[in-house]
Formats: C-alpha cells, structure tokens, sequence
C-alpha cells in the first residue's frame, strides 16, 4: 500500500509541527547560542565533509537519474507519435496502436469516483472521531483505521479480486443498476470487474489518508473559536459546521489533494480488479484501464523497441500528473497553512 | 487622544479608592442612573469543582441589572471559573457547578432549560479577542443571529450596524465589512467581538479581562464602551486590574485565595465603598498591598 | 424563511412604544429587538438541533463503512490463509503448478535477501542526509527536502521502471541486487523525513534542557542528540521497512520470477485459476500481512516509548 502513516507525524509529539512546516529552520531556535549553528553534529574533517555531501549528492543523483531513465526511455515512443500520444487513438499492443488516451480517461474517472466516494466517508470518519465519540472510543478505532495503511496494496489486491468482486457481481452491480436516477450510470452487464471496484478499492487505499490528516487539521481548531460559538448559542452540530470544519478546511484540502496522489500512483491492486480493457467506459460497471494498471499488465509481454518505450512513456506520463498533484499540495499545505498562522488576536492597537 | 490623557490624570492618584471615587464624577458616570431596577443573575452558595480539585467555594453574589459588577482579585481564585459558571461554558469542559444560579427567577441549572437559550440571554466576551478567522467582518457580527434563527438579510444588516455602533466600531469598519476580521487591530477585533455578542441583543455580558491581552489606548477605548454598555445591559468584568475595576465599576466582589488554596469570595459592595472603607482585613490587605 | 419575517421588520423598523420623548422610544426599540431575539431562539432551537442529531448520524454512520473494509480484510485473510500455513508452508520450496506440497520457503528467502539490500543502502544514507539536513540551512538543504517529498509521492511503479533502466537493462539480467536497489529508492525518502524530524524534535528538547542546565554545547551536544535521536529513527526506519516488504510494483521489473519474493508470488498465484495456487495466495498473504503488523505495532511502540520518555 503506497505510502502508509507518515512515520514522522508518529515522532513529533506536537500535532503543530507537521512534517514540512519546519523545513528551512536549520537545528534548533536561535538560543543565545550562535556557536551550536557552527557545531556539527559530526566534527568538521574532510571525511565527514565528504559523507555528508555524498549523502546529499546521491540524492540528487538518484532524483535526476529517475528523470533521465523515464524520459529516455520513453523517447522512442514519443517520437514515433509524437504528443499525439497523449490523446490519440487507443492503446492496443497486439495492433501496433500507442497512445495514452483511453488510459488517461480511465485514470481520470477512477480516481474521480474513489474520491467520491472516500471524501464523505473519510470526513464523516474524521468528525466522529474528532468530535462524535467518547475519548476512549476513538483512540482504538483510529488506530485500526490506520493499520489499513500499513497493509500491503497486494493484499488488498487480492482480498478485492476473490473477495468483493464476486460479491460485487452478484449484489451490488444488481442493486446499484437498478436505482432510479443513478442507475445510468451503472449499466450493461456485471462481471465483477469493473471501473466501479477499482474506485473501490482505490476509495479503501486513500481512507486512511484523508481520515489521519482530516483528524489532525480538526484537532487543530483552537479551542477559542469554538467557546466564541458556544457562547453565542450555537448547538453542538453547529459549532462543527460553523466553526471547526471552515477552521480546518486548509488540512482537509491538504489531505484530499494527498489522497489523489495516492490514488493516481496506485497500480497493482488496480490492475487485479479493473477488468484491463483499454477503451472509454460507457458504464461504471464496465471494465477499464488505467496508466497504472497497463503499465502493470503490458509491461512484461512488450515488445522491445516501440513497445517497451511506450510502456514507459506512459509511466512519464502517469509521474507528470504525479508531480503535478504534489505540487498542488505543497502550495495548499504551505501557503494556506503559512497564512493561517499569521492570526492576529492580541497584538496592539 | 482624548482617551489616554483620561487614562494618564486618572492614574496620577495611586489610590483605587481615589480613582473610583472620580471616576463616579465624570461625564459619562453623571448620565447614568444607578439601581436600575432588580437583580439580573443570583449565586447562592456556587462551588465549581473539577474531578476532585476545587476551584472555588461558597460563593454568594448578585449582579444587579444594568450595572457593571467588577470581580477583581490576583489570578487563580477563581473569577473566571464564577463567569463561565453563568452561561453554563463548564458543560462542556468537565467542570462542576454546586449551589445555585438564578437568571431573575430561572435556576439556570434546572431541568428543561435549553443551554443554547440561555446562551443567546447571556453573552460572553473572552480575554484573547476571538473573531472567526474564517469570516469576513459582517458575518462575524451577526453569526450569533444566525445561529439563533435570523436570517432576513435586512434584519440581519440593521443588527449588525447597531451592535457595530454600540462597540464603537461602526465608523471603523463600515466600508470593509467584507473584509477578513483577522486585518482588524487586537483592540478592534475585542470590539468585534462585543459587537458579536451584543448582536443577540443579551440581558448580560459577562466579559473575561477582556483588556488583558491590549495596549492601554485600545483598553481605554473598551473601559468607554462598557460604561456606556451598561445602560442596557448587565455586565459582569472579571479583571486583575484594580485601577480598571475602580474606574469602570459600579459594584465590585473581591475574591482571594483562602488558605487551603481554594478561592472564595471575601467581599462584595459598591465599588467606591470595597476599595475605600473596606471592611474585610483580607480585602484591606489586597487593596492597600496592590499599591504599596 | 424565518416564520415571522414580516412582524420582524415591523418590529426593527417601528420600535414605537407608549413613552414620550427619544430616549423612551429607543428603550422600547431595545426591549423590542430583545423579545424578538429570544422568540426566535426559542422558535428555532427545535429545528436546529434536529438538523444536528440528523448530521451527527449520518457522520457516525460513517465509521463502520471506513471500519468495515479493514476488519472483512484481516478476517478473510486470516480464515483463508490460516488453513494454508503451516510449517511444511514456510520451509519447503513450491512445486510446479497442481503439485501438492510445495510451500514458499523460496520467497520468503527472496524477500528477506531483497529487503536485507534495501536496507543496507537506505538506512545509512538515509541517516547521512537527514544529517545534512539538520545541520545546514539554506537552498541546498531546502531544494533537497523537497526533492524528498517530491520522490516519497512517486508511485513505486516508476521506481521499478527506474531500477530496470539502471540495473535491469544494463546488466542484461533480472536480479535480487536490482530489486533491493528499486525498494531502496523507494524507502530512503521516507527515511530521510523520519530521521531528520526524529532529530529536530529531539534537539529542540535537549537545547531547551541543556541551555536551561548551562551544558557545554559542542561534543557532548553532538552525541547526545544522535544518541537521543535513535529511538524516533528506529520507529521511523521500521515504518518504512514495513513498506517495502508490502512493495509488489518494482519488483514486476526487476525479478526473473515470481517465486522469488512473496508480494509477488501473491499476485502471480491469485490471477490463476487453480483454487491451489488461490490458497497459496492466502496463505502468503497472511505471513505478510503478519510481518508487517508486526512490524508497525513494533514503530509504534518505540514512538509510545519515546514520548513517554520526553514527557
């Protein structure tokens, strides 16, 4: 399962310091200590010097060798269709046909239906956590929520394969076809697998994401703010919705944005349930693909050359959107979160 | 500014006494009419205690309607404990109320009464100013009145630009009122704040050192704003600041650390009266102890 | 809306009462606007708090629809793998396919050979960068912290892509070391974080002890904060260890064959349709599953540790 509970949030006993937000202070505040900032932790002989700096190099060596090995590798396919590839035609191998569309489509709609579907799950999770139940009753359940995170996406994988995809089969796509005005949506026949049980198992994979962080930036309201409400009359539900939800919206957006990066990048348990056909659905019930899981499903049986390039061009393609999904991120949790802070109460007239 | 040299001539004199007994003789005192008629909220024998630590015992104290009741004393003896007692905030934090409180004839502790109702009767400013950071100015002003089930937007702009004159703030904010509160100065959005609570239109304002956390200009301007306050409304102010107490003041209850470190209620009576001619030693010693 | 909108603004706007002069006028607009206000809390407050105890099911509704997944997971995995583990499970190596007896012994060597590789690249480097980091402000140190966040969001399938053109493709042959290399990758970034986050925290706390003590900074501060640090490090690394034993992604590009590690053995044997190899599946998945629960309560008992000792 990608990216389980982040060890460093387990570390700091401050729910303030997320990880991220003390980046750029170098060790600890400025005490009366200017000669701690010219300490090392390790003395100062060029071997250390070395060890530190290689440390640092390799890094960047490893970011910038993942670029290259991507974008070369991807470089054949891209000049045979050139940005076509993109959004032309299909992806279908055995015809010599390349292109991302379909997949893109497929990735897209996934992500969109899991999201859907973990977003109001996740925040009615987090608000009864938060808010709902008893101290003593929270802490266990939020700590079984998050041991969904630390369970290996191919368990998950096969547990939705064996598991829920013949229960979907038989009940669920029955039922969901049958409903009034969604029912559109899920027509055709039901085999099981499905663009709907992939956002399933998608939705599954994210909660634990969107739950943790939605918690923290709940959590996070002042206390202050809610006794304003409270003394005004409020009722309980409406000091939630008035006051501690708006308080919280930054981390929540945080956390969504986080959740999609996660549902983008997920490709193995998506692969074993999404029914791996390249083509617009035209029902939720239909099979479908993703950038992930065709990249998971072609990549041994490519043909070298052309087909091979494609295939990773299409993970160019999948760590483009990956990338952009981050960044959208970095800005949310920084520059909302910088500006929040700047609150004023106190300061002089 | 006019304010601060009030504030400057008042403080020359040491004596709270000194201060309260001019303060009753300026402008703004004159217009007031004293005893405005009956008891706003009654405590009889209220003891506030959390899980097994007491925070304050036995106290019996009446507000009187329309007039500013100060609770002074050093921190810890429980004053705010005592206010947030009366719109029932320990409900919610743990803490337990004995004895009784009446708001007129109600036992705000009774069965069948609504906390939320008594709330919109009793509002409730704290001692770092709160403004909803997620709310421009105007919505700030009257979410008290949404809450409480106004929403005709005519209403609610009426009630919005009285209670913004009645904090002083109107000529201030009139033109930003879609603005995020949190541009407003501390002072201002202390004021916001009180335009918030007095929006709901409450009997009685119970006010937490509101000024502790502001500079002596915005604390002049809120010490105005309560005398003029209190023609409509009763106030209870808990302050640490005897010189406030005595310039703002019409009654004031003294409460000190008894010697079991619980802190109880020494003396009550008319402002000018517990800091000139008490008749408690404990109180005579606090008094006279603040300023030597 | 509001039912009595009309006598509302009546009310706002007349304001008129019995008394003579300006002053009673307004008294009375007061009294007025107060019995409003309190007629329209009460009116109102039967309404608001249905609409409340109406979310506030709805939201704890919420909780066994997120709980209910991981519960039916662990359960089936549990009763399905249960009957498939044994000991012959674990120390025999697999038969061809429809041969009974064969176990995974194989893979679960593989794994640990895989792991054991990861870790010995990530953990140290991990650590020397998180160094880097602590000590030094500045562009570099800030353009690396994000390259770091940036790299722990890329999907391991592309880290297994880039371990194939590094390792795979160059040497010509699938192996355990480019496997190792790939989970390496993938786990330093969230090393990097956990260390450097481990020393800062610790540091805060032992400079606001130290200096409050007046302790001697230099040497003695150095050691006293790697040596502080180990515990958050130690949660920090096993979290990620758990992790990357979970990984299936990169090793689909870097091994020669499924049964040589257990995550994909998994998913080889639950796409073919002998309920035997679906049964081997199981039972693998829950030796998995069992290591990395282990695995995660352990990092969270040493963070449990850890606090404790600083509060």
């Amino acid at each position: 399962m990608t990216d389980p509970v982040d060890p460093s949030a387990l570390l700091t006993t401050d729910p303030s310091r997320r990880p991220g937000e003390g980046s750029g202070r170098g060790g600890p505040p400025d005490g009366p200590a200017p000669s701690w900032r010219k300490d090392r932790i390790l003395p100062s002989s060029p071997f250390y010097a070395i060890v530190r700096w290689g440390g640092a190099g390799l890094f960047a060596a490893l970011l910038i060798g993942l670029v290259i090995s991507i974008v070369s590798g991807s470089s054949q396919a891209f000049s045979h269709s050139g940005m076509g590839f993109l959004w032309s035609g299909t992806w279908n191998p055995a015809g010599g046909d390349y292109a991302a569309g379909t997949l893109l489509v497929g990735t897209v709609l996934t992500t969109f239906v899991a999201m859907v579907i973990v977003v109001p799950v996740g925040l009615g999770v987090s608000v009864s956590l938060t808010e709902l139940a008893p101290k003593w009753l929270a802490g266990p359940l939020g700590t079984v929520i998050e041991f969904l995170a630390a369970v290996p996406s191919i368990v998950v994988g096969l547990w939705a394969l064996l598991v829920l995809s013949p229960v979907f089969a038989a009940h669920v796509e029955p039922f969901l076809e049958g409903l009034p005005l969604l029912g559109h949506l899920f027509h055709g026949p039901a085999y099981g697998p499905s663009i709907l049980l992939a956002s399933v198992v998608l939705a599954i994979m994210t909660l634990p994401t969107v739950v943790t962080l939605s918690r923290s930036a709940l959590g996070g309201v002042p206390l202050a703010d809610r006794e304003a409400a409270m003394a005004l009359g409020a009722t309980h539900w409406e000091v939630i919705r008035r006051t501690v939800l708006p308080g919280a919206r930054a981390g929540i957006a945080a956390a969504i944005t986080l959740a999609v990066g996660r549902a983008l990048g997920e490709s193995i348990a998506v692969a074993m349930v999404i029914g791996n056909r390249p083509a617009v659905p035209h029902s939720l019930l239909a099979p479908g693909a993703t950038l992930g899981s065709a990249i998971v499903n072609q990549f041994a049986e490519s043909t070298p050359g052309l087909g091979t390039s494609s295939v990773i061009a299409l993970a160019g393609v999948l760590l483009l959107l990956t990338i952009l999904v981050n960044v959208v991120d970095q800005v949310l949790v920084r520059g909302r979160g910088a500006r929040r802070a700047v609150r004023v109460g106190g300061v002089p007239a | 500014m006019k304010e601060a040299d009030d504030v400057t001539n008042l403080v020359t004199d040491l004596s709270p006494g000194r201060v309260a007994s001019e303060a009753r003789t300026s402008a703004e005192r004159a217009a007031h009419e004293p005893g405005g008629g009956g008891t706003a909220v009654t405590l009889e024998n209220v003891s506030i205690t959390f899980g097994n630590h007491v925070a304050v015992r036995s106290v019996t104290l009446q507000l009187p309607a329309r007039q500013v009741t100060a609770l002074v004393g050093p921190s810890g003896c429980g004053k705010t404990s005592v206010l947030r007692a009366i719109n029932r905030l320990h409900d919610h934090m743990g803490g337990v109320v004995h004895g009784s409180v009446r708001l007129g004839d109600l036992d705000i502790y009774g069965p069948g009464v609504q906390p939320e109702l008594l709330r919109s009767r009793i509002g409730m400013v704290f001692q770092r100013p709160n403004p909803f950071p997620t709310m421009n100015i105007f919505d700030n002003v009257v979410s008290g009145l949404r809450f409480n089930g106004v929403h005709n937007r005519r209403l609610l702009r009426e009630m919005a630009e009285m209670a913004l004159h009645n904090a002083a703030l109107w000529d201030i904010v009139k033109d930003r009122l879609h603005q995020s509160a949190l541009r407003l100065s501390g002072g201002q959005q202390q004021r916001l704040c009180i335009a918030r609570a007095l929006a709901v239109e409450p009997e009685v304002l119970l006010m937490d050192e509101p000024c502790s956390a502001l500079d002596p200009v915005a604390t002049a301007k809120i010490e105005d704003l309560i005398t003029n306050l209190s023609r409509d409304v009763t106030i209870a102010l808990v302050t640490h600041n005897m010189f406030q107490a005595a310039r703002v003041s019409d009654h004031a209850a003294v409460f000190l650390l008894g010697e079991d470190r619980v802190g109880e209620l020494v003396e009550v009576g008319p402002t000018e009266q517990v800091f000139e001619t008490p008749q408690d030693p404990r109180t005579r010693a606090y008094v006279t102890g603040h300023v030597g | 809306m509001s039912a009595f909108s009309s006598a509302e603004t009546a009310l706002a706007g007349a304001g008129a009462g019995a008394g003579a002069g300006p002053d009673a006028r307004l008294a009375q607009a007061a009294r007025d606007r107060r019995e409003l206000m309190r007629e329209s809390a009460r009116r109102s407050l039967g309404r608001r708090r249905m609409t409340g105890r109406v979310m506030q099911v709805i939201c704890l509704i919420a909780l066994p629809v997120g709980l209910a997944p991981v519960v039916a997971l662990v359960y089936t995995t549990i009763a399905n793998g249960a009957g498939a583990v044994n000991i012959g499970f674990l120390v025999h190596a697999p038969t061809p396919p429809g041969i009974p007896g064969g176990g995974i012994s194989t893979a679960i060597v593989g794994s640990a050979e895989i792991i054991g590789i990861a870790m010995a690249m990530a953990i140290p480097i991990g650590l020397f960068i998180a160094l880097f980091l602590f000590e030094r402000r500045g562009r570099i140190a800030a353009s690396i912290r994000f390259s770091a966040d940036v790299m722990s969001g890329v999907p391991s399938i592309i880290i297994g892509i880039f371990a194939y053109s590094v390792l795979v493709e160059t040497f010509h042959h699938f192996s355990n070391l480019a496997a190792g290399f790939a989970i390496g990758v993938l786990m330093l970034p969230i090393m990097v974080r956990a260390d450097e986050e481990a020393m800062r925290t610790v540091a805060l706390e032992l400079w606001e002890a130290g200096v409050s003590l007046g302790a001697r900074r230099s040497r003695v501060a150095r050691s006293i904060v790697l040596r502080g640090a180990l515990p958050g490090v130690v949660a920090g690394n096993l979290l990620a260890i758990a992790r990357g034993v979970g990984e299936t992604a990169p090793l689909l590009f870097t091994l020669a064959s499924p049964t040589f590690a257990m995550t994909l053995l998994i998913f080889n044997d639950a796409t073919q349709p002998f309920p035997a190899a679906q049964q081997t599946a199981w039972g693998t998945a829950l030796v998995l599953l069992v290591f990395v629960l282990t695995l995660s309560v352990a990092a969270r008992a040493v963070a449990w540790a850890l606090n404790r000792k600083a509060r």
